[in-house]
């Protein structure tokens, strides 16, 4: 199997500066990004080789990855490779044809890759610890030109708008793709995951340049519906859907929770990988009053924190009080700041004595590197 | 054959046991120990050459090197895999006429001369993996060079009391090295040798010939090499260093270098990022049930207890009413719920039960080390009323 990785550019929230890494490079519980899951659960399902689509935005995407070396990507046969866009509008490739990142990954496809049939079609705005194998052997055995995998869960509303629904029959074909209904339990939710041959993906995707995970679904696949054998696939496992700053805020500190945590790093033995960048230790002081957090290491934290996660090389000074916030990265909250329900971006300055406080619903996010 | 001519390259001893650290030192040799939560002493050495532009660094290994080797790999976690240089490790092996285990310091760069003379180097620096210290080796080099040295030895200066544990160096006011004395027990000097060397290769060469062939040497830098470029006048110098430089050789000096990251969590030099193989595990984890005060965490850890004035490593568990207090913990040990661990060291993988104890309090000043194998007892009734 091959993968390739698909993802929607990112959603802005208006009027609140939106973060303006891809989400791909979006971080997660403290030290790791997106991306990590996607390319761990790929590596733990033994593909080794692997396409990224790229929108825009993409270049702390690129330096994360790297040559892939964390992941076990950095190879001679294999690993992993970048289509970007090339120009705004992609005008005429070599040989007059309109060109675009997904002609040149299904070029990828035909010519680099030709002994592995099956690629695994992957949103990584989706994390999740899976093993594509066993989606691959239900695809095989049904004889499917595409499955799709899904999972059984109540969606918060503001993931509502980016989340793709399957209606199932009871034969398990997927019958159509839907919005998700306002109220409902239990719906079934895509995870952005797809299998098929690269042959089918070529022809459903055929005269597209580029395109994002929704359009994927619910354009391209729900139009072949009728012509493909589409067949659902559960995943039961945990699942978080990260496509706003509602989502971003609500998935990190759910992990704060302790059977979702084993559920996303340790489930059935598969781990994930990350960027190492050697941080020292964190270090507390004499003071510090930490609750229900989750720490990255390189930190120095001399305050309170509680319901928090906490990136790398974070510093808290004394008398700091960090309460259900996400800080990122170099984030700096000096003495007796107050915090509450606040996104920090990566170098985020928050002088002594300031007093900030979003909402659950509403947490305030602070772009990267502003000095409040 | 040379592949690429390097000017200086390193030769790292680790090979030894480090028997003052018994239980630690059962399953790993000592560079492989962890230190300060997340490294292993050899991580020091590695990435003073990365810092100091020494790009080939041959590591003897010899005692329990399995997760050693495993450790350093190919060198990619100090950015040493390289075209030509890098990391290479050498185990003793055998040869014509000879299947010699290292018998010593001088004899293991002797039995590698053939991978020195690869690089055709100038210079071999040699080092130990004994000790956690920040150091540039390219300014000492350049020291070398501007004395016209054939030997340069890295001094410290140390408390005249404690001096006798040392090699000290007696020097003229030039810094030049006039006498060399082993552990003396009435030392003149408060100089003591980091056992950093820096030779002229092709002096070093010869006398580590001639030491071969010496049936009365015991083969080693400090005690045979050392002197005998001494008796033949050769120019020896001394390169004062006045960083922090801290010996980790016994239990008490681990958990005391342990318990120094607390007050300066830098050593003393904070752009010397020291370079790891990190374990790649989650952030740490602190429930609501837990309380941290004056400590270092790492990845991987699970904190649902109380954690005081303590060095906490890679993937440590601390469950539910358990108090750990001035201690160093090593990676993956356990400690269950009501458990006490008190001013001591546990060793990797131990696990301490629900409701039992490790270690001593800390007035009572007896360090404990606990290896992994330990069984523990169960906390006594005066032991918890007493905290």
């Amino acid at each position: 199997m091959i993968g390739l990785c698909l993802s929607d550019p990112h959603p802005d929230r208006a009027g609140d500066g939106s973060p303006i890494r891809t989400l791909s490079a979006a971080r997660f519980a403290g030290r790791y990004r997106l991306v990590d899951f996607m390319l761990s659960n790929m590596v733990n399902s033994k593909i080794f080789t692997i396409g990224m689509i790229l929108n825009s935005h993409y270049q702390s995407l690129i330096s994360h990855i790297g040559m892939g070396k964390e992941w076990d990507l950095a190879r001679k046969s294999g690993g992993v490779t970048f289509f970007p866009p090339y120009h705004a509008d992609e005008r005429r490739s070599v040989n007059g044809e309109l060109d675009g990142p997904l002609q040149r990954a299904a070029e990828f496809l035909t010519e680099t890759t030709a002994k592995d049939e099956y690629l695994v079609l992957a949103d990584s705005g989706v994390i999740y610890n899976m093993d594509y194998r066993t989606a691959l052997e239900a695809h095989k055995r049904k004889k499917a030109d595409v499955t799709a995998i899904y999972t059984k869960k109540n969606i918060t509303p503001g993931e509502r708008e980016n989340t793709v629904v399957f209606n199932i029959s009871d034969t398990g074909r997927v019958v159509a793709v839907e919005q998700a209904p306002p109220n409902a339990d239990e719906i079934n939710v895509s995870l952005g995951a797809y299998i098929m041959s690269k042959r089918c993906f070529i022809q459903l995707t055929a005269g597209e340049k580029n395109c994002g995970m929704l359009r994927f679904s619910r354009v391209l696949l729900a139009s072949a519906l009728e012509r493909l054998n589409v067949m659902a696939y559960e995943f039961k496992g945990y699942s978080a859907h990260i496509c706003s700053v509602e989502t971003f805020y609500h998935y990190n500190l759910e992990i704060l929770n302790i059977e979702k945590r084993k559920l996303l790093f340790d489930f059935e033995g598969r781990q994930i990988s990350t960027n190492r960048k050697d941080s020292l230790p964190t270090k507390f002081g004499k003071n510090s009053d930490i609750k229900n957090s989750l720490i990255a290491d390189g930190c120095q934290i001399y305050g309170t924190v509680v319901n928090s996660i906490i990136c790398r090389n974070v510093k808290i000074a004394a008398g700091a009080v960090v309460k259900n916030s996400v800080l990122q990265d170099d984030t700096v909250v000096d003495k007796d700041a107050r915090l509450d329900c606040i996104i920090a971006d990566r170098g985020v300055v928050i002088s002594e004595n300031r007093n900030m406080m979003g909402y659950s619903s509403y947490p305030v996010y602070i772009e990267r590197k502003r000095v409040i | 054959m040379i592949t690429e001519r390097k000017e200086c390259i390193a030769m790292l001893l680790a090979g030894g046991r480090g028997s003052r650290l018994k239980m630690l030192t059962e399953h790993v040799a000592k560079p492989a120990v962890t230190f300060g939560g997340k490294y292993k002493i050899i991580d020091f050495p590695l990435t003073n050459c990365v810092h100091s532009g020494i790009d080939t660094v041959g590591v003897m290994t010899q005692y329990q090197p399995l997760l050693l080797h495993d450790y350093i790999g190919k060198g990619q976690h100090w950015d040493l895999d390289l075209l030509h240089g890098g990391v290479s490790i050498l185990p003793p092996h055998s040869k014509p006429g000879s299947t010699a285990w290292y018998s010593g310091t001088a004899n293991a760069v002797y039995q590698n001369q053939n991978f020195i003379e690869t690089f055709a180097p100038e210079y071999v620096l040699v080092l130990a993996a004994d000790h956690v210290y920040k150091m540039n080796y390219g300014t000492m080099l350049e020291y070398h060079k501007q004395v016209g040295a054939a030997c340069t030895i890295a001094v410290i200066e140390v408390p005249l009391k404690d001096a006798s544990r040392f090699g000290i160096l007696n020097t003229d006011p030039s810094d030049r090295v006039v006498e060399f004395e082993e552990k003396p027990e009435h030392p003149k000097n408060n100089l003591a040798s980091m056992g950093i060397y820096i030779f002229n290769w092709r002096v070093l060469r010869g006398y580590l010939n001639d030491d071969e062939l010496n049936p009365e040497s015991s083969h080693d830098f400090g005690k045979d090499v050392l002197p005998a470029m001494l008796r033949d006048g050769l120019d020896l110098y001394a390169y004062r260093f006045d960083g922090y430089w801290k010996d980790v050789g016994t239990d008490e000096s681990l958990w005391q270098a342990n318990m120094d990251l607390l007050d300066d969590l830098h050593l003393g030099f904070e752009d010397w990022h020291i370079l790891s193989k990190s374990s790649g595990r989650p952030p740490h984890f602190i429930s609501p049930t837990g309380s941290i005060k004056s400590a270092l965490i790492t990845e991987g850890c699970e904190i649902y207890g109380t954690v005081e004035n303590s060095i906490l490593s890679v993937g440590v568990v601390v469950e539910e009413g358990a108090i750990v207090r001035d201690s160093v913990i090593m990676e993956n040990a356990h400690i269950g719920k009501n458990a006490i661990v008190e001013y001591c060291i546990l060793d990797e993988e131990a696990v301490v039960p629900d409701n039992c104890v490790a270690g001593e309090p800390r007035e009572r000043g007896k360090l404990n080390v606990y290896s992994r194998d330990t069984k523990f007892q169960p906390v006594s009734d005066e032991r918890r009323s007493a905290l």
